[in-house]
């Protein structure tokens, strides 16, 4: 019965990291230069969940359970801005900003909050249970 | 009979315990719907409790007609999702797929109904571990000859 504890956890640990890559987002919209400086707006990333969790201990439990399965490159057009005296501008005057939409990323972080919370509840049953079970014991 | 036999096979123990199994498994079903409520193609998965439920019904009425009820083995048959072992129940999860609305990224999520399974099935679990404390509590009183 302590599997259903793993699966819950597989659950918060999946919704935090899509709230990590959300704030990432959210944090580089305006990130036009790679980190070493370069030209190279940041692409918006996304999480890709898959069920089963390859970190349970038990053969059941990798059955079970949710996984982050890929942190992938949203592969939208970059949003095109006016800017013609940024030395980045091409010959229309426009530069590439990244792909983000705030209120897409807010949603989506309402949603993963949410989904965390269920999870808690989930566990917290789970946790009452097993105080339960232990009491037929006291 | 053994004299351990006629304790832990006396009265509602053998269903109780059944039901116990049956919950602590169903909980992780439960757990791995909601885990996986944002997941895309998820299906929901469940096993019924009205299938164990009708398949403790049966266990009971036959150990009735073999022993009158009071006591006995509890034979509780497997059934097309509940196998029966001797370390417990194993569980085949049927994907519900005609359940809930299916969303954009074909996942029938339905948050509501599965906190309420979730709720049900704590509740089922409270229940039978209560009852079995309280026949576990009548025992002790006639092992210490004390109320």
């Amino acid at each position: 019965m302590y599997g259903s504890l793993d699966i819950s956890t597989s659950g918060m640990i999946a919704q935090r990291t899509r709230l990590d890559v959300i704030s990432a987002n959210i944090a580089n919209k305006g990130a036009i230069l790679d980190a070493e400086g370069n030209y190279n707006p940041f692409r918006r990333r996304m999480t890709m969940l898959a069920p089963g969790n390859p970190n349970a201990s038990s053969a059941r439990g990798r059955e079970l359970g949710v996984q982050v399965k890929e942190i992938a490159l949203d592969k939208a057009p970059f949003r095109l801005k006016y800017q013609p005296n940024s030395p980045h501008a091409d010959e229309q005057g426009y530069i590439r900003e990244p792909n983000i939409d705030t209120t897409t990323e807010q949603i989506d972080a309402m949603e993963a909050v949410r989904a965390y919370e269920a999870n808690v509840a989930a566990a917290e049953a789970q946790k009452s249970m097993l105080g339960q079970g232990l009491r037929l014991l006291a | 009979m053994t004299l351990s036999d006629h304790v832990t096979n006396s009265g509602a123990l053998p269903s109780l315990a059944r039901t116990i199994q049956f919950a602590g498994r169903r909980q992780s079903v439960i757990a791995h719907n909601i885990a996986n409520a944002s997941t895309p193609r998820f299906q929901h998965k469940d096993v019924s409790p009205a299938e164990f439920q009708s398949a403790l019904r049966e266990a009971i009425d036959d150990r009735r007609s073999r022993t009158g009820g009071g006591h006995g083995e509890l034979r509780l048959e497997s059934t097309r999702q509940i196998e029966v072992t001797d370390r417990g129940l194993q569980f085949t999860a049927e994907t519900q797929s005609g359940r809930g609305v299916l969303s954009h990224d074909q996942n029938n999520r339905d948050l509501e109904s599965l906190m309420k399974d979730l709720t049900e099935n704590q509740a089922a679990f409270r229940v039978a571990t209560e009852l079995m404390r309280t026949q576990a509590g009548t025992m002790r009183a006639a092992i210490t000859e004390r109320p």
